[in-house]
């Protein structure tokens, strides 16, 4: 594949964080857009400026993957077949720290409606789609929360650990029909993921090292998704922790983690 | 630890009405769910006789919203406390992903994961109230590796058993008891179910256990409050390899041996 493998991206939570620096680097390459997100007047801003630096196609769809008719008119894009998607991002997604029991359950519900449901369909209307085409990519952002059971963020690490699965398997299922299937296991990114968690306190106390800006983070994904890789963990740091909670028993990784986000509540 | 009464989720068969069973055995009062009120009328009235036991019968379809309120607002009630939520209900489906009918694949998430969040989330607030009680989540050895041609499967059996573990640290110093079950290949109709007697009945025996002893160690380690189970030593030693193998090894070879045992 060329240095532009892909001609038109759809990126879910395309307004902050991870998402707006997948839509920045794929603009960059002459991909065009369609960024996904709640925020209109957010995404019409971005969308602006990418067609503005890099002269890229852009659109914009306005849509809480919480809603299901919304989902829904996601999905009817990605099926669109006269300006076809061939990049799917699903990334949208967000965590709640806290002791569960005490955590608001609506919150929680919606966690798994983003974090899983919305994946699972949106995943399911592009694999179609790419598969009957013969071509495609799909790149589902999880995180290194899927290594082990994450206390005081039990639903998002259960999200996690679930989205990790699922798209290991399903990039197995695709081999040989030409679409790419990639999970991104990012650690720490330098994002408002821990304020929107209220993790905040407890993550800053984590050591410089084990942070990474967005940027080499999505770089790292590009690159997987252009070479078909099953899964990619960005950063020396984060390989290293992820070989360690490989060797070491799943107790140790449970509270190891527990550690880190108990402050958070007993503070 | 002895419970008092107990809900058990899909208890109208395999390893659930084995649940029901061994509990009944053991003097526990019963709150049955299922969706087919004959099974579980029948099963009631079997406990009753033969154990003494009283047994709620309670009609469910755990992937509506609906039914799921109705059984969380039972498991809070103070009236007639739940002292354990054996959340069992489940099911699988198998085959190419994007082959599979989307609708089958969002129900198995709405009952494998978000029932079982919401009725932990109504036990674990009532019983850390009461500082005591018990919760235990029925995942599969499928949590422990991508399963391709299962793929949503095994992610949500990945999802219960991190989500479970997460909050057996949590309640840790509650009183509150929180166990997930790891069975493997049990002889239950899940596997017709799954419409995967093909592959099945290819497996070894040893990989075989019947309904007895996984509930049996389940019951054992929700009374220790062991954070998860294992039943029998060829399903611990798979965990084992599993645990210790990157995700992009176990994923090729759960793959491999599927294209292996398909017809």
């Amino acid at each position: 594949m060329t240095s532009r493998p892909w001609t038109r991206a759809l990126v879910t939570g395309a307004s902050t964080g991870i998402g707006r620096e997948f839509v920045r680097q794929l603009a960059e390459r002459g991909t065009h857009v369609v960024l996904v997100a709640r925020s209109e007047d957010d995404l019409q801003q971005l969308a602006g400026q990418l067609a503005e630096d890099h002269g890229v196609g852009t659109e914009v769809l306005t849509a809480d993957l919480t809603q299901r008719n919304d989902l829904e008119r996601v999905e009817t894009r990605l099926r669109d077949e006269d300006e076809p998607v061939d990049l799917l991002v699903n990334n949208a997604g967000f965590g709640t720290g806290g002791q569960f029991d005490e955590l608001d359950l609506d919150r929680e519900v919606s966690e798994i409606r983003l974090n899983v449901l919305a994946v699972t369909r949106l995943t399911h209307a592009a694999l179609g789609e790419m598969t009957r085409r013969g071509r495609g990519g799909i790149l589902n952002v999880s995180s290194n929360a899927a290594w082990q059971p994450v206390p005081y963020m039990a639903t998002y690490g259960g999200t996690k650990a679930f989205v990790s699965s699922f798209t290991q398997a399903v990039h197995e299922e695709a081999r040989g029909t030409g679409v790419h299937v990639t999970l991104l296991e990012p650690g720490f990114t330098r994002t408002r993921f821990q304020e929107v968690a209220d993790v905040d306190a407890s993550t800053r106390q984590l050591p410089d090292a084990v942070w990474m800006e967005p940027g080499p983070v999505v770089t790292a994904a590009l690159e997987g998704v252009r070479k078909n890789r099953g899964r990619v963990v960005p950063g020396w740091m984060n390989k290293v922790a992820g070989a360690f909670s490989t060797v070491s028993p799943p107790v140790a990784g449970r509270k190891i983690a527990g550690r880190v986000f108990e402050g958070e509540v007993r503070s | 630890m002895t419970f008092l009464r107990a809900v058990v989720t899909g208890a109208s068969a395999g390893i659930g009405r084995e649940f029901a069973r061994q509990l009944a055995q053991r003097g526990t009062d019963l709150v049955l769910v299922a969706r087919s009120r004959d099974k579980l009328e029948e099963l009631a009235d079997e406990l009753e006789v033969a154990h003494g036991v009283t047994s709620e019968v309670s009609v469910a379809d755990l992937t509506m919203p609906g039914d799921v309120a109705r059984i969380a607002d039972r498991i809070a009630d103070d009236e007639r406390p739940v002292d354990l939520v054996v959340n069992n209900a489940g099911f699988g489906t198998r085959g190419r992903f994007d082959q599979l009918a989307v609708d089958r694949e969002l129900q198995e998430v709405d009952l494998n994961v978000r029932a079982v969040v919401r009725l932990s989330h109504a036990a674990a607030a009532t019983m850390v109230r009461r500082g005591e009680g018990g919760i235990l989540n029925v995942s599969s050895m499928a949590a422990y590796q991508p399963i391709p041609y299962f793929a949503t499967y095994a992610a949500t059996k990945a999802f219960v058993t991190s989500f479970t573990q997460a909050l057996h640290e949590e309640l840790k110093r509650t009183g509150v008891h929180v166990t997930v079950l790891g069975p493997g290949f049990t002889k239950t109709d899940f596997a017709e179910a799954a419409g995967a007697t093909g592959e099945a009945s290819r497996l070894p025996d040893p990989l075989w256990m019947e309904p007895g002893p996984v509930v049996a160690a389940g019951l054992k380690g929700i009374e220790k409050n062991q954070a998860t189970v294992i039943p029998g030593w060829a399903n611990q030693l798979t965990a084992t390899v599993a645990d210790f193998t990157p995700s992009t090894i176990t994923r090729r070879i759960a793959g491999f041996s599927r294209r292996f045992t398909s017809p």
